[in-house]
């Protein structure tokens, strides 16, 4: 993963992101609106289903409520405060320091024991998902 | 090394890349020294077509990119709800390609 595939990727997934919650929050009356692949198939919600609705009420204040609803909401909301403000401070300086990390991240979540922990929180939210009916 | 043993390493393993890495491949692997040979064999290359079938059943969940080591991208997938969906549909289109530059990746962290 070449620097500027990276940082163009991430800049327009960030843009995309913020424009569908700018459309959900515009039109929260009608819930129709429902773009999760496995959800549509099998009526089951999945691991990140509600993460809109969660990143909704963290606009609003409501940190708790929306830890409740789904946790991965302040992650995903973390991510897109932080990720477009450091890749472009990384373009006009022309450094690599986001690069760098990512790079970084990426070997350190692949070592066993942190990739099984990972992956078991991530399936204790799904169950979680399904036993609240997202 | 031998053109005879390097024409049946292209034969076996050229659908795990792309036609234009072929080239580059077949020079190195002729400029190599036969000592060689063994370590070129033993190298193991990702299916871009289990790939691709991972990508059909689970791609939503970022699945795919984690198979071929793309752990960043699986874990924004994953985040995501598959992009909203529309990165898991247009990862059907790409993810083989993707499988065969990582394997270009493998080969060059080899040999390069």
């Amino acid at each position: 993963m070449t620097r500027n595939k990276l940082y163009s990727l991430l800049l327009i997934a960030c843009l995309a992101g913020f424009i569908y919650l700018f459309y959900t929050i515009h039109h929260s009356n009608n819930e129709s609106l429902q773009v999760c692949i496995i959800k549509n198939v099998t009526g089951f919600p999945c691991p990140s289903c509600g993460t809109t609705r969660a990143v909704t009420l963290l606009l609003k204040g409501e940190v708790i409520k929306s830890a409740l609803l789904n946790p991965f909401g302040i992650l995903v909301a973390i991510i897109m405060s932080i990720f477009p403000l450091w890749i472009l401070t990384d373009i006009v300086l022309k450094k690599e320091t986001f690069l760098k990390a990512y790079k970084k991240s990426e070997v350190i979540i692949r070592t066993k024991g942190v990739a099984v922990f990972l992956i078991i929180l991530v399936l204790l939210n799904w169950i979680w998902n399904i036993y609240k009916q997202l | 090394m031998d053109a005879q043993k390097v024409d049946m390493f292209m034969m076996m393993n050229a659908k795990y890349f792309e036609s234009h890495h072929l080239n580059a491949i077949r020079e190195k692997l002729m400029s190599l020294d036969e000592s060689k040979w063994g370590l070129v064999q033993t190298i193991q290359f990702k299916e871009p077509t289990t790939s691709l079938i991972v990508s059909l059943l689970a791609g939503s969940l970022g699945i795919d990119r984690f198979l071929i080591g793309d752990t960043g991208m699986g874990v924004g997938k994953l985040l995501t709800c598959g992009g909203l969906g529309i990165w898991a549909i247009i990862d059907w289109f790409l993810i083989m390609g993707a499988t065969r530059e990582k394997n270009m990746e493998t080969f060059q962290n080899t040999f390069y």
